[in-house]
């Protein structure tokens, strides 16, 4: 086979996986128990690879606050001295099939979801979304309130749900997904009709729990619409787990940023990173005091939900949120037109009403995007650089790490051409 | 003798201009009521030859 017949091939497989996975959740463990690789001292950040002393504020207070959370150290002053030391590691979450949302960074710990993919075998985690408290640690923020909140969650709350989705004998993702088609949720940053599903599946199963918290946490999970989010990115790591060990594909297979660099992987060269100057997210501000100075560049691994086609990248199935951060129905449906220009691929589960029964298109081509100079959009929420969540929009990826992708693929492929220089 | 109704029915039809490149050419033209079809055409890789040698080495796009 020459080297484009390998490349062609490689790619119809990674669409394969990625058009084909079946995400299941199947349970809640602490990290150190779920995730392979995982280490007592290791805490997983979103984003490329970061050193410590690069950690813009609010993922230095999060890895902090993670480290006192799990008795690393006794305050923040100590945890920082211990990162800075190299007794608590930092690494990408997405070397480890993770995915940390916003200034998210995931402990020993910490309970996780655990989503397998049926189809393909991966598995993928992500630890819970903390509701809509402005002051959590997934927006940098921490002190007691923050502490009392991980330790409800590793505590009860983790009890009562991993009982019901274990007793549920698993909740297949893409049946939530197909159910809210034609919802208006494009799953990244809107996503109330799948995390209603959601709980539709979940409540029966919670309800026979037997646990004197139990209520608390169903209103806790009934509560929060953007429930769904962390178990799906969970879903999206597994999908990935299988697309990252497809040599020859030039299928984007990760994505994030840690609010100072963003980068990309592609399935052919598994969890290296391209990486360029984090984009900021251009949109709305919660506040009308914030300016565009205040913002932090694009932080998190949510996006890793727009590798799987959701978000930015099928934008016309939930057109409200580019209503609400500043954008009209027309820039929701040149959205997914972009990302059908340099997709290879599109689901099926959830065709879009209005835009002709069209599935999201799926698996970005590195190569569609540097031929065509087709950017495909990300949506976001944007950070402070001082901590806490600045506002919401979206970010066109740079083309830059596109770039970089595609000399990294042409030197891995020369080199298992045994052409390497 | 070459046969030129062909040639001279093409001048004597309405003109309609195909324009590639910079989309001003095409208004100018749109302003003196002509029809003009803008292609919505971009160098391969935004002109950058490094990349269009490495990109034809996996395969194009």
């Amino acid at each position: 086979m020459t080297v484009p017949e390998k490349v062609a091939a490689a790619n119809a497989k990674v669409i394969e996986i990625m058009t084909k996975g079946r995400p299941v959740w199947t349970d809640v463990l602490p990290a150190l128990e779920a995730v392979p690789g995982m280490e007592p001292n290791l805490i997983l950040v979103p984003g490329p690879p970061i050193e410590p002393n690069d950690l813009p504020i609010p993922l230095k207070t999060a890895v902090c606050g993670a480290a006192c959370h799990d008795g690393l150290a006794k305050n923040v002053d100590e945890a920082w001295e211990m990162v800075l030391r190299g007794e608590i590691r930092i690494a990408p979450s997405q070397d480890y099939n993770c995915g940390n949302a916003a200034s998210s960074v995931m402990s020993a710990s910490m309970p996780v979801f655990v989503v397998e993919d049926k189809t393909n075998g991966g598995k993928g985690f992500c630890v819970p979304h903390p509701g809509s408290n402005p002051r959590v640690l997934r927006w940098g923020i921490y002190g007691e309130d923050v502490e009392e909140n991980l330790r409800f969650i590793r505590g009860d709350y983790a009890a009562v749900l991993g009982e019901a989705v274990r007793n549920s004998g698993g909740i297949d993702l893409i049946r939530v997904l197909s159910k809210t088609a034609g919802m208006g949720d494009e799953n990244h940053n809107r996503q109330p009709a799948a995390s209603m599903a959601l709980a539709l599946e979940l409540v029966p199963w919670l309800l026979d729990v037997d646990h004197p918290a139990r209520d608390k946490v169903i209103k806790e999970i009934a509560a929060n619409d953007r429930f769904f989010l962390h178990v799906m990115m969970a879903g999206v790591e597994a999908i990935m787990a299988s697309a990252k060990q497809v040599p020859y594909s030039t299928v984007m297979a990760g994505m994030g940023g840690n609010g100072i660099e963003f980068g990309i992987q592609v399935a052919g060269t598994g969890n290296k990173w391209y990486t360029t100057k984090a984009p900021l997210i251009a949109g709305i501000f919660l506040k009308p005091t914030t300016t565009e100075a205040d913002l932090l560049g694009y932080l998190g691994d949510s996006c890793v939900t727009e590798v799987w086609g959701l978000g930015g990248m099928s934008a016309i199935a939930g057109p409200a949120y580019l209503r609400m951060t500043g954008g009209t129905f027309k820039d929701a449906k040149e959205r997914t037109e972009k990302a059908r220009q340099v997709s290879l691929g599109e689901h099926s589960f959830a065709p879009i009403p209005w835009d002709d029964y069209r599935g999201f298109p799926v698996g970005v081509d590195i190569r569609k995007v540097v031929g065509l100079n087709i950017l495909p959009i990300s949506h976001g929420g944007s950070a402070l650089k001082t901590g806490g969540q600045a506002g919401a929009g979206a970010a066109e990826l740079p083309v830059e790490v596109f770039k970089k992708a595609v000399v990294g693929m042409v030197e891995d492929v020369k080199r298992r051409e045994g052409e390497a220089e | 003798m070459a046969d030129t109704s062909k040639m001279l029915s093409l001048f004597r039809s309405e003109l309609v201009v195909v324009n590639v490149g910079p989309k001003s050419f095409a208004d100018v033209l749109e302003k003196q009521g002509y029809t003009a079809l803008q292609v919505d055409w971009k160098p391969a890789a935004g002109g950058d030859k490094q990349m269009q040698e490495m990109l034809q080495y996996l395969g194009g796009y």
